[in-house]
């Protein structure tokens, strides 16, 4: 679905990714795994068209997409739950969901319902200021809100980043979920435990480089766990 | 008691033009987080391209004011393009000396099509003021309220109300957020310019019909006193712009009442400065992180 190749982006002089290839198979949750400043973050940003490759090639579903714009790229079925989350803090719950879904044209209704019935609590504060809800809601609302696009492929970037166990584990819950109904994730996550219970294949980024592949419970994956969170 | 009615009228008329003129300013810093130093430029330029209509044809009022609004955009969309879409990933102070640059572009411009110093305006009203009671009241200060009125609840219903609004908020408050949303941030942008260019044409006429006459100086001046007004409404806040622009209506009329006018714009840089330095609350006086 995804084929990233040799895939450069830099900060100035400073290369984040140095030559980066991977590939997501459809219908798979695909998970990233990497210490800190690995360069994923940079990954996701970077096919997500908020940051411009200096070489190589991101083809999703046989389309070159690399450098082009993040609205250009949302509307070609890839939606991005950045780091951070990142709502909008002043408008309500109901227009930020709205704003997911800036390019459409159809009848939002339907699938703010479905929405809603996953996420109540943000039912209950559909009129309130996304700036007000807590943490665990505000994830909750930015997933919410790339998924009113109607992504094909779903990126989302450390999605339990501070965050209450209960909130992560109804995170997992609704990832587990949503792959059900047939949405291609790609997912970095430091909750590497987590992320490998419900991931079907994994990498490993380490300064700026793809170094390993594999499936959970392949027998590297206690060495991966290990370097992803000590960098070593 | 009647002195201080009778300012505060006038103040509150002249204010209502600097409203308009921070809400142009604040529309583009908010969307942008950038100075735009040509937004009064492009304001006069439209003034000129009224003025010279005036000139040749004698048209009417009705007939300058498209004239005007359809020059202000023209020249706004023109700052964009050249200005701050190739900066927009870069430095805020490149963007702001290219606009810089504009400004003085379109100086010449206007000198060089009308070489006077200064230029008739046709009168936005013939005949003289209203009394009211022991006032009097210009009818250019009614109109100016009452167009800035109409001005600030057409923006607020375009921001509020419609899918294009909701996309400049969605800019204005995060603009990696609105792109990832599918919102394209060069489109929401240069719409943006146009818009307050408009804005900024509608104070500007109201202005020179006013006060009957047009000179270069209209863009400096419109620069200023919207960037003025901007700031003390707190940076980048709409309801603070017209704040902005009101208070620094009151505060020219009355300071120029009771001090003099050489104390007149003394006095409202001085207040902008002491209320930066306390940090007053509304302003957005955190350093930037």
């Amino acid at each position: 679905m995804l084929e990233i190749r040799d895939l450069v982006t830099a900060y100035g002089t400073i290369e984040a990714l140095k030559g980066v290839s991977l590939d997501i198979a459809p219908g798979s949750i695909t998970c990233l795994l990497g210490p800190n400043g690995a360069g994923k973050t940079t990954l996701m940003m970077t096919i997500a068209g908020v940051l411009r490759p200096r070489r190589g090639t991101v083809k999703f579903q046989g389309e070159d997409i690399a450098g082009r714009a993040p609205d250009a790229i949302v509307s070609r079925g890839i939606a991005l739950v950045p780091e951070n989350r990142l709502v909008f803090p002043s408008m309500t719950v109901l227009e930020n969901l709205h704003a997911g879904a800036y390019q459409r044209r159809d009848d939002l209704a339907p699938d703010i319902e479905r929405l809603f019935g996953r996420f109540p609590r943000l039912k209950e504060r559909s009129a309130q200021l996304a700036g007000t809800l807590s943490g665990g809601e505000q994830q909750m609302l930015a997933v919410a809100r790339a998924l009113m696009s109607r992504p094909r492929l779903l990126l989302m970037d450390e999605p339990s980043l501070g965050l209450a166990p209960l909130v992560v584990e109804e995170i997992f819950r609704t990832i587990a979920e949503l792959h059900r109904d047939g949405t291609t994730i790609f997912l970095v996550e430091q909750n590497a435990h987590m992320a490998l219970q419900v991931a079907s294949h994994f990498f490993l980024m380490e300064q700026g480089r793809v170094t390993f592949s594999g499936n959970p419970g392949s027998l590297a994956e206690d060495e991966v766990i290990r370097r992803a969170y000590l960098g070593a | 008691m009647t002195d201080f009615l009778q300012n505060s009228v006038d103040g509150l008329a002249a204010g209502a033009s600097y409203s308009l003129l921070a809400l142009g300013f604040t529309l583009v810093f908010g969307v942008l987080r950038r100075a735009n130093l040509s937004y009064g430029p492009a304001i006069m330029l439209g003034a000129y391209a009224a003025t010279w209509a005036s000139l040749h044809f004698h048209a009417g009022l009705f007939v300058l004011f498209p004239v005007m609004l359809a020059a202000s955009v023209l020249a706004g969309a023109y700052v964009e393009r050249l200005a701050f879409a190739p900066h927009r990933a870069g430095s805020a102070i490149t963007a702001m000396v290219a606009s810089f640059a504009l400004w003085m572009q379109f100086e010449e411009l206007a000198t060089l099509v009308l070489p006077g110093h200064l230029y008739a305006f046709p009168p936005l009203h013939e005949g003289g003021p209203l009394a009211v009671g022991s006032l009097t009241i210009r009818v250019e200060a009614l109109v100016m309220i009452g167009v800035a009125v109409a001005a600030c609840g057409a923006l607020w219903g375009l921001l509020y109300r419609t899918r294009f609004g909701a996309a400049v908020r969605a800019v204005i408050d995060n603009p990696v957020a609105a792109g990832l949303s599918g919102i394209s941030v060069p489109a929401i942008s240069i719409r943006i310019f146009a818009l307050a260019s408009a804005i900024g044409a509608v104070a500007g006429f109201l202005i020179v019909a006013a006060q009957e006459q047009v000179t270069p100086m209209l863009g400096m001046w419109s620069t200023l006193k919207g960037l003025l007004a901007m700031m003390l409404g707190g940076l980048g806040s709409l309801p603070g712009a017209v704040a902005g622009g009101l208070a620094l209506g009151l505060l020219e009329a009355h300071s120029q009442w009771y001090l003099g006018p050489q104390l007149r714009d003394f006095l409202a840089y001085f207040l902008l400065f002491v209320l930066l330095a306390a940090r007053a609350p509304w302003m957005n006086t955190r350093s930037a992180s």
